[in-house]
């Protein structure tokens, strides 16, 4: 059984999470590939995104929907194709897709979350992009308010 | 800024080597058309503006900081459990 060094846990076993790939890693961490992605009760409704070759790179995030309860993804065709979805399809079912949003937490506490680059899993082949809006529809520092509600509406990372 | 009009099927040239065509207008969009030397970046402004915050993202919140804040997150009370017991 494969361990993974964990930022905030120690070694934790890869069976803690979900391993996910992005293909072309996340802008400014285009070598990071493989993440764990781990949900926990404790730290619901955060979804940890800890990389599995950099200990000290783990990302904390949000469903968009625990963010912005009404959020619309809108992907471009080039991202459907990298998560290898349908894009003859019109919508994408929400059973198929998680969408998290990367959370930046300030020295004074206060959190903000990035609705213009969610960060989109296939949950069928786990794989995952970050998805960068051109719309303008949600900021990239959209600012989070305690307490974030449960959400309710994304099921686990992996059925 | 300078600004200039153009028209599709027109272009701007920068410096020597760049050269911006401007393909398609339609509605709200414009297609552009960028002939560049290889090593030059050409990004969408919220890729960098993206690559910036995964910066911020990355950067170490403390580990009491991040215990006060799911202890604060959570909706309802929940004892320790084991990892792994979720969604499987």
């Amino acid at each position: 059984m494969s361990s993974v060094e964990t930022k905030y846990f120690g070694a934790v076993s890869a069976e803690t999470g979900v391993v996910i790939e992005f293909p072309a890693g996340l802008p400014a961490f285009e070598r990071e590939r493989l993440f764990l992605a781990i949900e926990h009760p404790r730290t619901e409704p955060f979804v940890l995104l800890q990389s599995m070759c950099t200990r000290e790179l783990c990302f904390l995030a949000l469903p968009v929907s625990a963010v912005e309860p009404a959020y619309r993804l809108q992907m471009s065709d080039e991202d459907l194709d990298a998560l290898q979805l349908d894009r003859a399809a019109n919508q994408v079912s929400a059973e198929d897709i998680a969408a998290l949003a990367l959370v930046v937490v300030g020295p004074d506490g206060r959190m903000s979350a990035n609705l213009m680059s969610p960060v989109v899993v296939n949950r069928r082949n786990r794989r995952a992009i970050q998805s960068v809006r051109w719309d303008g529809a949600y900021a990239h520092n959209h600012p989070v308010e305690l307490p974030v509600l449960a959400a309710g509406t994304e099921g686990p990372l992996c059925s | 800024m300078l600004v200039i009009r153009r028209r599709a099927g027109e272009s701007v040239l920068i410096g020597d080597d760049v050269e911006v065509e401007i393909l398609e207008v339609s509605g709200a969009q414009v297609k552009i058309g960028i002939s560049a030397p290889r090593e030059v970046l050409i990004l969408r402004r919220e890729v960098r503006l993206t690559a910036e915050q995964n910066e911020l993202a990355a950067k170490p919140v403390p580990f009491s900081s991040l215990v006060g804040l799911f202890e604060k997150m959570k909706h309802s009370p929940q004892g320790p459990e084991s990892p792994g017991d979720k969604g499987r």
